[in-house]
């Protein structure tokens, strides 16, 4: 380590002993000087250095070229002292002295210093004098009777042109610590390919010349070609104008700066802080005091090598090595040291840094300093972060499906209620019924009647009570729901339908039941308007049909007429003769009798198809059906020359349903027949009404013609309504015998016989209880 | 009617009214035969029998009109009266150009029934008169031999003796036995009787 403070001192030294080679006598004398006091130190020592006992405490003796308040050799010192006592564990006495010669570098002060230590160590010995700063290196070696001659001296910072000067004793030994302007140039040129030009910043005192003219020196060996600019006769505020007006494309290079062109004294450190924030391009600087205050950095080494390097040299000598083999070690801490915070305002790339380079305050970031912790607080801050966000999703997602939930059952109520439905859920084990507000409307329940089984079946009409408390007990398995139709009376006694339908809820197991109400009022009067202009129609073709037969039926009621007319007349004539034969009058009358029910039969049967009554469901003789419509059907058969045969099985299942209905099947299908024998020959006209009993407990009524069949394209049409083949047909007779058969449960068949002709028929379930009506 | 009672056969599918119109006939004294349908009446009725018939005219099997074609295809006279539950104005004008009596409509006042039978019965008195007189001339006839038979057509054919010989190649002297022969048997005096008794018969005269 060297120190720009002293520099000058050092110069003295040197120029002295070039005076002593150059001058001749003053060196000689010197010389000669040297030599004397070697040679009493050695005299003197030597009882010393024989009778000191191998455990007497070793000493050593740090000699300051500084006072104490001067940190940066204090500071090596402070190291030196340290790593001694730390490597050092048998004891040992360090003493030190601030020469303070820099500062007072007189001669005499000097003189008054070497006695002042002469008389302070007189008698105590020292292993070695470890020399803190230049100045104080050719002090001991003037005076080195001080300490006694021939202890080894170990000097902390020279550089190698002034140790090569001052021709050093083999005892001293120390080390180099040089200055080299042109690696901190290389390193700013590095830094800065750009740059253009270089300007060098020194004082206006004569140290500060001293440094720009090595400066100068190196910088010209180095690379004379560069633009290089001097800055030396400067005030202080002209030189900080100065750098401010710079190109940031230049190389500022600092050196010292005692004193301004003024004679103003300067710290070298201040201003060269100074110069650095004031600069409008990088500053460099050759000394580790500058480091942290601004400039970028240079080729500079540390108090903290130098003061290592030094304690371990004067370590190797307390350890026994002889001082003499001892060469001097140049400073390994030497390096390119840069700091990060300037070249991160100058905008300099660390990558640009020669290898090996030491980069100084650097400010880490967290990051740096703490990556795994960081990322690992940031992993746990993301995946908080995910779950913080999964769980807001999340119940974004509950609010919408809450919301929608809401939404979905304010509609299906709304929805249910527009459709005028109910809906409603009871419980088996408690007996509870949950419906809708809408079912109140439905039972016509006033606002202030709780909702409860009780209440909804109080208002059923009371024949179907037990049949809507099974409904909402019972239910059904789950596949298939149960359907329900009770009577409910409003409170104005209107009788409102309602279908309950009711299903248990998933396996059937539960003991929860749900289902709805439909109000099927309407429907129902549909249903039963349907059925009246079923009935309605059915009738009219009836009393067509009848219109039809007239002639045949007015016929059959003018025979019985014909009968009691003739009756009466002969047994009026019989009453007449003198002796009247009254049993055959009683027989006439009796005939008479007969006849009259013969034409009131007749009547009735008519009264009964021209009847436009509901639907009954009675028991049903389907072959005295057969005969009456044959009787009915007499006369006009007679007329068209058809004959009608009957084959009527006995022992029919029962069958029940409507006479009427049925009888008018019956009497289309046969007239149907006859009609379609107008064109066969008379002998053949042939009508062949069979019945039986067919398996699956049915009876099944045909009637056959001799006619031509129907055709194949026909066939599928002749149940629809208005399709007719006739003539005059109003194409609605198998339509309505086809309704009619299917209200009784059964079919009807239409087919060609074999034999030519049409076989029309129908089957019925038997002994069903037929409900034509529902 | 007095060597044989005359009998109405009834002829109705409808029992109650056949039966109501015997009482009232056989009140009346008439022999009354009833059948139910036109089958039973023309396999068990006596032709023979003075009398007349009463068909319905709307019956299965042979209506009242086709069964008195059937009398008639037989070669019987029977005054027939229909009766009827529709009086249709064509079936009656039917029933009538066959020669029925009367075409009645049911119900039959007995008035009315019992006169159309008073004309049937007169009806078939005159029928059965005619009929006796042909059975006479044809017992008659049936004397002649087929010379005289031949001879019979020529005469009435207006033809004289000596034509007749010679268109049979015989003597004109024969022929006049012949029609002295003929007259005799026949038992009529002169040419004119002969020809009106053979129209009778429906013979024609022979007209080479």
């Amino acid at each position: 380590m060297f120190y720009p403070d002293i520099r000058f001192l050092r110069d003295r030294i040197d120029r002295v002993k070039a005076s002593d080679r150059v001058d001749g006598p003053g060196a000689r004398y010197a010389h000669v000087l040297r030599g004397v006091l070697l040679l009493i130190f050695v005299i003197l020592s030597a009882p010393g250095t024989a009778s000191r006992a191998d455990d007497a405490p070793r000493r050593v003796l740090i000699l300051h070229s500084f006072n104490y308040s001067f940190s940066a050799t204090t500071l090596t010192s402070e190291i030196v002292r340290k790593r001694l006592l730390e490597r050092f564990p048998q004891g040992l006495e360090i003493e030190a002295d601030f020469l303070d010669l820099a500062r007072y570098p007189d001669a005499a002060r000097a003189l008054r210093m070497a006695n002042f230590l002469r008389e302070k160590y007189a008698g105590v010995h020292f292993d070695a004098v470890v020399v803190i700063g230049p100045a104080a290196l050719p002090f001991i070696l003037e005076h080195r009777e001080v300490v006694g001659e021939g202890v080894p001296i170990v000097f902390s910072d020279l550089t190698r042109t002034a140790y090569e000067a001052m021709h050093l004793p083999p005892d001293v030994t120390g080390v180099f610590s040089d200055p080299y302007p042109e690696k901190t140039l290389g390193l700013a040129e590095s830094l800065q390919p750009g740059a253009r030009r270089v300007v060098v910043i020194g004082g206006s005192h004569a140290v500060d010349r001293q440094w720009q003219e090595t400066a100068r020196k190196a910088i010209e060996a180095y690379n004379p070609k560069l633009e290089t600019a001097y800055w030396s006769d400067l005030t202080y505020n002209a030189l900080l104008a100065n750098v401010s007006r710079l190109p940031s494309d230049t190389i500022v290079l600092f050196l010292t700066f005692f004193a301004d062109s003024e004679g103003k004294r300067f710290v070298p450190a201040n201003v060269a802080a100074a110069v650095a924030e004031a600069s409008a391009a990088p500053v460099y600087g050759l000394f580790e005091t500058y480091l942290g205050l601004g400039i970028v950095g240079g080729y500079v080494d540390t108090y903290g090598s130098v003061g290592t390097t030094t304690a371990d040299m004067v370590l190797e000598i307390l350890s026994g090595t002889d001082v003499t083999t001892l060469a001097p070690r140049v400073n390994p801490g030497l390096t390119f040291r840069v700091d990060a915070r300037a070249m991160d305002r100058w905008g300099l790339n660390e990558r640009n840094l020669p290898p090996g380079s030491a980069v100084l305050f650097k400010q880490f970031s967290i990051f740096d300093q703490h990556r795994y912790f960081v990322l690992g607080t940031a992993l746990i801050l993301g995946l908080q972060m995910c779950i913080v966000a999964a769980l807001l999703s999340q119940r974004r997602r509950r609010h919408q499906a809450e919301a929608s939930l809401i939404e979905s059952e304010e509609r299906m109520t709304f929805t249910a209620a527009s459709a005028n439905v109910g809906l409603w859920q009871f419980d088996r084990t408690t007996n509870e019924l949950w419906t809708t507000e809408h079912c109140r409307a439905m039972f016509g329940l006033a606002s202030d009647v709780p909702l409860t089984l009780d209440t909804f079946v109080g208002k059923v009409h009371p024949e179907d009570r037990g049949m809507a408390l099974a409904a909402i007990r019972r239910g059904s398995n789950a596949l298939e729901s149960s359907v329900t139709h009770v009577r409910v009376v409003h409170p104005d006694d209107q009788i409102r339908w309602v279908s309950v339908r009711a299903r248990t809820d998933s396996d059937g197991t539960s003991s929860r039941l749900s289902g709805i109400f439909v109000d099927i009022t309407e429907q129902k009067t549909a249903e039963s308007e349907a059925e009246l202009q079923r009935v309605e129609v059915a009738h009219l073709m009836r009393v067509s049909v009848l219109g039809e037969l007239s002639g045949a039926i007015a016929h059959e009621v003018n025979q019985p007429l014909a009968a009691i007319l003739s009756n009466a007349q002969a047994a009026l004539y019989l009453l007449a003769q003198d002796k009247p034969d009254l049993a055959e009058v009683r027989d006439a009358l009796r005939d008479i009798v007969q006849e009259d029910n013969r034409a009131g039969e007749v009547v009735r049967r008519l009264r009964n198809l021209l009847k436009k009554g509901a639907t009954r469901t009675e028991p049903v003789d389907i072959n005295e059906l057969v005969n009456s419509t044959i009787r009915l059907l007499r006369n006009e058969m007679i007329g068209r020359r058809i004959v009608v045969e009957t084959d009527l099985a006995s022992n029919l299942p029962a069958l029940s349903g409507d006479s009427v209905q049925l009888q008018q099947v019956l009497l289309n299908l046969v007239m149907n027949a006859m009609d379609a024998m107008a064109s066969t020959p008379v002998a053949r006209r042939l009508v062949t009404i069979t019945t039986r009993a067919i398996p699956a407990e049915a009876i099944e009524v045909l009637v056959k013609d001799r006619g031509p069949g129907f055709k194949a394209a026909q066939g599928g049409r002749l149940f629809e309504p208005f399709y007719t083949t006739k003539e005059h047909g109003l194409g609605l007779g198998l339509a309505i015998c086809s309704t009619i058969v299917q209200a009784h449960g059964g079919k009807i068949t239409l087919s060609n016989d074999d034999a030519g002709g049409a076989i029309a028929g129908f089957s019925l379930p038997a002994q069903e209880l037929m409900v034509a009506a529902q | 009617m007095t060597e044989s009672r005359f009998t109405v056969f009834l002829v109705d599918d409808d029992a109650g009214v056949l039966k109501g119109l015997s009482r009232l006939l056989r009140a009346r004294d008439y022999d009354v035969q009833a059948f139910t349908s036109p089958q039973e009446f023309l396999t068990n009725h006596v032709s023979s029998a003075p009398g007349c018939a009463v068909f319905d005219v709307s019956m299965p099997g042979l209506d009242g009109l086709e069964l008195q074609q059937a009398l008639t295809t037989e070669g019987l006279q029977r005054p027939v009266i229909f009766l009827t539950g529709k009086g249709d104005i064509p079936t009656s004008v039917r029933a009538m150009r066959a020669g029925a009596i009367d075409f009645l409509t049911k119900p039959v006042n007995d008035d009315e029934l019992l006169d159309a039978i008073a004309r049937a019965v007169k009806a078939d008195i005159s029928i059965r008169r005619a009929s006796a007189e042909l059975d006479s001339i044809a017992a008659r006839l049936a004397t002649l031999t087929p010379r005289e038979f031949e001879v019979m057509t020529h005469v009435i054919a207006g033809r004289l003796n000596k034509q007749i010989a010679g268109y049979l190649g015989t003597a004109e002297k024969t022929i006049k036995v012949h029609r002295g022969r003929i007259m005799e048997k026949l038992g009529v005096r002169s040419v004119a009787d002969l020809v009106r008794l053979a129209e009778k018969a429906g013979i024609p005269g022979n007209r080479p």
